[in-house]
């Protein structure tokens, strides 16, 4: 799981967000599946050469967002999925595909393309 | 962890530190940044104990450092130009490391060895600066340090033995919460690893604060008006300059208040990104003569 995910150092994204959205993505993709344990804080720190702390960061907003629970003693686990759980972050996530769908239109990609991209998911 | 309360030290009429306050948590990985000459090195032997402040205090744990032999039994010190004696190798240097560190472990000495390979019997002396560097990290981590002091620690490491070696530290802060200090002119290395950053200038800290603070209070705002430049007063920009009609601010403040502040206004693009620690630093460091407005040679 490790060489999953990496780290930039040159991005100036700040490397805890790095880590928790990647792992975030692995979540969402069904690559991490419920229940599933990630790595400890320890074996990513010595894996990446990252700062636990920074890690640590990464996994607190993760289980903030729902996306992980921490069991004392045993480690981070994947969430199991619930629906409807979260309307702000839906209603952001909607603004910014509207914003990627319009630039798409502006591109000249057609209503028919986009709504296949949804119809391949 | 570490706390340094009215630090000052001269040397004859030069005064190199003065009223120095800093706060270093357990296990926190910790920064000390400024230009050569600030006092960062000064201020590492004051907290290692070589050297007696002139005022102030300085504790570990709450335990003063100076002349505690049984504190020092915990603190591994790395300095910037590593010291072995004249005549030593490294087995006669690992002999006197256990000899003189009660918590020197054996079992670790065995997993480093194969990490670092060097020759055990080949005069110190002879190694190269990065290769000594590398023996400096072994002995450190074998005593199993509650603290770590390390001045320019990356210097003379290759990129290679350099992730090894912060790999090795951060499983120790992660397992042992082993707190490291460390002192550097590098600010792209620390920005990568340290929790929170302390800045000094011409022997003072002028700035203490965690990294995430630092770097979520502050960002560049880019805009783009049709028209002219509207009001906008209602953003704390520190700096504005505009290239054709895309307008370059830095501003301080939260992530999502600067993009509702930005959207206030009728701009055909909004871009909020993060600095760099170098440009937060300058930014910090406005007001003061840091010495990084050009020079024409």
């Amino acid at each position: 799981m490790i060489y999953i995910i990496s780290v930039d150092l040159r991005n100036p994204k700040p490397i805890y967000e790095q880590v928790r959205d990647e792992i975030k993505n692995l979540i969402i993709r069904g690559v991490l599946e419920p229940d599933e344990k990630i790595p400890s804080v320890r074996e990513m720190a010595q894996n990446l050469a990252i700062n636990p702390n920074t890690i640590q960061k990464a996994y607190r907003d993760l289980e903030a967002q729902g996306f992980v629970y921490q069991v004392p003693g045993k480690g981070t686990f994947v969430q199991s999925r619930a629906p409807g759980q979260n309307p702000g972050k839906t209603e952001q996530l909607i603004a910014e595909i509207t914003d990627r769908v319009r630039e798409l239109i502006y591109l000249g990609v057609s209503k028919e393309e986009i709504k296949q991209v949804l119809e391949d998911l | 962890m570490i706390k340094v309360r009215g630090l000052s030290k001269s040397f004859g009429d030069f005064q190199a530190l003065r009223d120095v306050n800093i706060n270093v948590p357990k296990s926190s990985v910790y920064g000390i940044v400024g230009p050569n000459g600030s006092g960062k090195t000064t201020l590492i032997k004051n907290i290692v104990g070589i050297l007696i402040p002139d005022q102030g205090s300085i504790t570990i744990g709450d335990i003063p450092v100076f002349d505690n032999p049984i504190l020092k039994e915990s603190i591994a010190y790395i300095p910037d130009d590593i010291y072995f004696f004249p005549q030593a190798d490294l087995a006669d240097m690992i002999s006197f490391y256990r000899q003189v560190y009660p918590s020197f472990n054996d079992e670790r000495l065995q997993k480093l060895i194969p990490i670092f390979p060097l020759d055990h019997h080949s005069p110190l002396r002879r190694f190269s600066r990065g290769m000594k560097k590398h023996a400096a990290f072994m002995l450190a981590l074998c005593i199993m340090p509650r603290v770590l002091v390390l001045d320019e620690p990356m210097d003379g490491l290759d990129p290679v033995a350099r992730r090894k070696v912060w790999s090795l530290v951060f499983q120790d802060v992660a397992e042992r919460q082993t707190t490291v200090f460390i002192s550097s002119h590098n600010l792209r290395e620390l920005e990568d690893v340290c929790d929170c950053v302390g800045i000094m200038h011409k022997g003072e800290v002028v700035l203490e604060r965690n990294l995430d603070e630092l770097q979520n209070n502050i960002f560049k705002l880019q805009l783009a008006f049709r028209q002219d430049v509207p009001d906008l007063s209602h953003l704390t920009v520190l700096s504005q300059n505009q290239v054709g009609s895309v307008v370059h601010l830095v501003v301080r403040g939260e992530k999502e208040q600067i993009i509702n502040q930005a959207a206030q206004l009728d701009s055909m693009m909004i871009d909020v990104l993060p600095l760099s620690l170098e440009e937060i630093f300058i930014h910090e460091l406005g007001g003061m003569d840091y010495g990084i407005s050009s020079t024409d040679i």
